[in-house]
């Protein structure tokens, strides 16, 4: 019996162990993009490039974060680049010394507000912050200070900046606004915003009417809406906030002439073509906009800097969990 | 500490000792130490050294902290009502299952073991939709909270009834165990020397089961204070901070602190739970109640005219903690779009279609889950009887010392012992081989998590033998290797492989100690319904948790079936 159960264990313990040798020819990704649009870009760019391996891990920002910390304090991070939610996080691993330098021939297709002079980082998508409601309300928000008015009083819900990076963006984007700034947070707050979780938890609160409104990520709503969740989404007047899920290759990436493939080609026309099949706002200048959308001038980006938010980053999440004594 | 010191200085009395065993007996211990003590020791090490130099900056900051306890005394409160609220339910369940003559108790327990099987974050969803404004059923009843509306459960008892709920079978099993034991003829000699309703529950089956309560009691409050998924989705937006909460948004502000303050917190859960292990310990250590070990017939207490109320109580309760969050979770996988109320006219299958034939994933995940939570039930059993039985019989510094470390894997959030195993994983030292990016990491993780499930009732179960037994065979000139053969490991059979089935049960569905350990090919079912959610599609994780909870029920069915062909006491929920 004894033996069995050791042969049992031996046995399963060998199946596991770790292959050894490598293509010739590889790439390994970290993308916080969701499991489908991860797979298809994957998928695309194996098909420009078919001798090239790709091993992909897509997760949270946050829990992908946690994972590549850890193996940057064990010595050995795995990924050559990364594709993740926002360049604040990004413009701190630069500042630490963690990514190295790529001039891409297509960044002179975009817009220099949306990739890093030195080659840092570069932008691939426009992920707008908007007001979300369920179709279920009487009255239908057109502005952020809308969310300011007392008759909301308990009806909001938003996604945390202690927990999010996109909403620790929006929190910078909103405070540094002369006409907004912290009088207007504190207004929220006054209403009793709920300002806990993430983006996911904000829109199924909305879109299961627990809160009827809510401060969300454009194509979560406009998905929802799309496939008959009873919300819908405004681009409020002032502007919309926005993370742009950049591309980034580490210091120690293996496979360096691969990452800069793997950048040129989400930069290039073929992959911002793909961000706007899987209904995305692409980086790119000259692209169109998914169905649902209004027209690109007809969208106002409320202006931004990663580098301020980053030196902010610590004070506004204090001053924030204070004022919505959150904790 | 010093007490920790006294109290593990405090014994080395042997039972019938044997010099040249005794002497292999530490090297029990060596795969324990490599699968659960080093990964934690190397996180430590994250909190306890500032870029390679010993500091103590990271305890200090989070020390200083009133968040740390404020969280603290959060994680206390929601794990101690939690643990109350398991122990009123699991404890009822199986002294009225195991004692009593009520019917039906095949299907009432085999329903209870369910519960466990749901991942928590689904139950949390399926309870949060059950009471918010859009819930079918009260709507349907016109009594449906208006839109904006405060949700009851973003609370503290919120947290706490849904953690009590979610652990109620650990209880029930372990205490279950215990009753199997329970010999008729001591009851019932109770009973001919007068003994009557309430006195002979007090005086006589309580005690007499009491190991297997507090036993059941400290591994619920353990599993709660770790518990992730029900803290994250009701104390989140409730504004309700615990420890594994708190660790969480450590996370999410990455920064080259997020990891050192990390391991302080895990640190100070890891105290936490020993510290309740040992109350747990100082409160068995007052107690000998070895029974004879052979399995007498069992007690039917007759209720009589209650029984009827007995029952429908019962069944209401698993009404409550089964039937709702299922059917919350079918409904979820069954709609066009979340948010839309589910009709007659609208039901889809498409996300069933999606996860089982357009993306592989799935089939993958099964598989991989499956290799991982079989083998990992296998090699528990086979570390877990002789451990126990050293921890049992054989106890010194060290075994105690063991004997309290198991623990802490399993009370810290399972992100937190996946970044303790990417740590010491990622390159092992000496033999410098990576486990990290295969499902050998995932396993290994599994092994340290799941241990405490496995050696837990044939502690259990060596406690409550007499060792008059083996003195017995001793006397007769039985060496541990015959003993072990022919006496102990036939009692302990059945506990042994109930563990071997709650760990295969348990590790099915793990969501969050994988979830950071996965990489590509390597997904387990956990994994992927963690992801999914995560990227918004919750219809698609709300299908393939419904695919989890089919298979293990398929699979419990499967058991059951089988059981007649088993010894007793081997299927844990089996009459």
């Amino acid at each position: 019996m004894m033996r069995k159960v050791l042969l049992a264990a031996v046995a399963s313990a060998t199946m596991m162990l770790p292959f050894v040798g490598q293509a010739a020819e590889k790439l390994v990704l970290y993308t916080s993009q969701p499991n489908q649009d991860a797979q298809t870009t994957v998928d695309a760019f194996k098909a420009a490039y078919p001798d090239i391996e790709v091993d992909w891990v897509r997760d949270g920002t946050t829990k992908l974060m946690a994972k590549l910390g850890a193996e940057i304090a064990a010595g050995d991070p795995r990924p050559d680049v990364l594709l993740i939610a926002d360049t604040v996080t990004l413009e701190g691993m630069k500042q630490q010394g963690q990514l190295q330098a790529y001039k891409s021939p297509e960044a002179k297709a975009y817009e220099p507000a949306l990739y890093d002079a030195d080659g840092y980082y570069y932008s691939t998508k426009l992920i707008t912050t908007g007001i979300v409601y369920n179709t279920g309300v009487s009255r239908k928000p057109t502005s952020w200070k809308d969310l300011a008015d007392p008759a909301l009083k308990n009806q909001i819900v938003m996604p945390s900046p202690l927990y999010s990076g996109a909403a620790l963006i929006h929190l910078s984007t909103l405070t540094e606004n002369p006409d907004l700034g912290w009088d207007y947070y504190q207004a929220l707050a006054d209403n009793k915003a709920r300002a806990q979780g993430g983006n996911g938890g904000t829109f199924k609160a909305v879109a299961s009417g627990e809160k009827p409104y809510g401060v969300v990520v454009d194509f979560l709503a406009l998905r929802g809406k799309a496939d008959g969740s009873p919300v819908d989404f405004v681009f409020p007047s002032e502007g919309v906030t926005y993370v742009t899920e950049p591309v980034a290759i580490l210091k120690t990436a293996k496979n360096v002439d691969v990452a800069h493939k793997f950048v040129d080609f989400v930069l290039s026309d073929k992959g911002q073509k793909l961000v706007l099949d899987m209904g995305y706002i692409p980086a790119r200048n000259d692209m169109d906009l998914p169905a649902g959308f209004p027209a690109r001038k007809d969208i106002k980006l409320m202006a931004f800097d990663p580098a301020v938010s980053l030196k902010n980053a610590e004070a506004n999440k204090k001053k924030f969990a204070e004022m919505f004594g959150a904790e | 500490m010093q007490a920790v010191g006294r109290w593990l200085a405090a014994s080395d009395r042997h039972v019938g000792g044997n010099r040249f065993s005794d002497r292999l007996l530490p090297l029990l211990f060596v795969p324990v130490i490599f699968i659960s003590v080093l990964p934690m020791l190397r996180l430590a090490a994250e909190g306890l050294f500032v870029q390679g130099m010993p500091s103590l900056d990271y305890l200090r900051d989070v020390m200083q902290s009133s968040q740390t306890w404020r969280a603290t005394a959060h994680s206390l409160y929601t794990a101690a009502l939690g643990t109350a609220i398991s122990v009123l339910i699991g404890g009822a369940f199986a002294f009225l299952v195991a004692l009593t003559d009520i019917r039906a108790k095949a299907a009432l327990v085999f329903c209870f073991m369910i519960p466990m099987m749901i991942p928590p974050q689904i139950t949390a969803l399926a309870w949060v939709q059950l009471t918010g404004p859009s819930s079918a059923l009260l709507n349907a009843i016109g009594m449906a909270p208006a839109l904006g509306s405060p949700q009851p459960l973003y609370s503290a008892e919120g947290i706490a009834l849904l953690l009590g709920i979610q652990h109620a079978s650990i209880v029930f099993l372990t205490l279950r165990a215990n009753l199997r034991l329970l010999p008729r003829e001591q009851v019932e000699a109770a009973r001919l020397a007068g003994a009557r309703g309430g006195r002979l529950w007090w005086q006589v089956i309580l005690p007499l089961t009491s190991p297997g309560l507090i036993a059941g009691t400290a591994m619920a409050f353990v599993t709660a204070l770790g518990n992730f998924g029900i803290q994250a989705m009701l104390g989140i937006p409730g504004n309700y901070i615990t420890l594994p909460t708190l660790i969480y948004r450590k996370l999410s502000s990455f920064g080259p602190a997020a990891l050192g303050e990390v391991s302080v917190l895990a640190m100070l859960i890891g105290v936490i739970a020993v510290l309740g292990v040992l109350l747990h310990h100082h409160l068995l250590g007052k107690r000998d109640y070895r029974l004879m070990g052979v399995v007498g017939r069992p007690l039917d207490i007759r209720l009589g005219a209650r029984r009827v109320i007995v029952e429908i109580a019962l069944w209401a309760v698993l009404i409550a903690i089964l039937v709702v969050p299922l059917m919350a979770l079918v409904a979820t996988s069954l709609v066009p779009a979340f948010g839309v109320r589910l009709g007659i006219d609208n039901f889809s299958f498409d996300a069933f279609y999606q996860v089982l034939f357009v993306q592989p994933a799935t089939i993958r995940a099964f598989h991989n889950s499956l290799i991982l939570s079989v083998g990992a039930a296998i090699v528990l059993v086979g570390i877990c009887l002789p451990l126990a039985y050293v921890i049992v019989r054989r106890p010194t510094r060290l075994t105690k010392l063991v004997n309290l470390l198991v623990e802490i894997p399993y009370a810290l959030p399972g992100v937190v012992l996946a970044i303790a195993c990417i740590l010491l994983f990622i390159r092992i030292p000496v033999l410098d081989i990576s486990l990290y990016g295969t499902l050998a990491i995932i396993f290994v993780a599994y092994l340290a998590r799941f241990l405490i499930i496995a050696l837990r009732p044939v502690m259990n179960s060596f406690m409550q033998l007499d060792p008059a037994l083996e003195e017995a065979a001793q006397a007769c000139g039985a060496g541990l290797a015959r003993r072990l053969r022919d006496i102990l490991l036939p009692l302990a059979a059945p506990a042994a492989a109930a563990g071997a089935l709650l760990v295969f049960l348990t590790a099915f569905n793990e969501l969050t100690v994988s979830a950071l350990l996965w990489s590509a090919g390597n997904e387990t079912l956990g994994v992927l319904i963690f992801n999914l959610d995560d990227s918004g599609d919750s219809v698609l994780a709300s299908a393939v948790a419904v695919l989890v909870v089919g298979v293990v029920i398929a699979l419990m069915t499967g058991f059951q079936l089988a059981s007649r062909h088993l010894p007793k006491g081997v299927i844990p929920w089996q009459s």
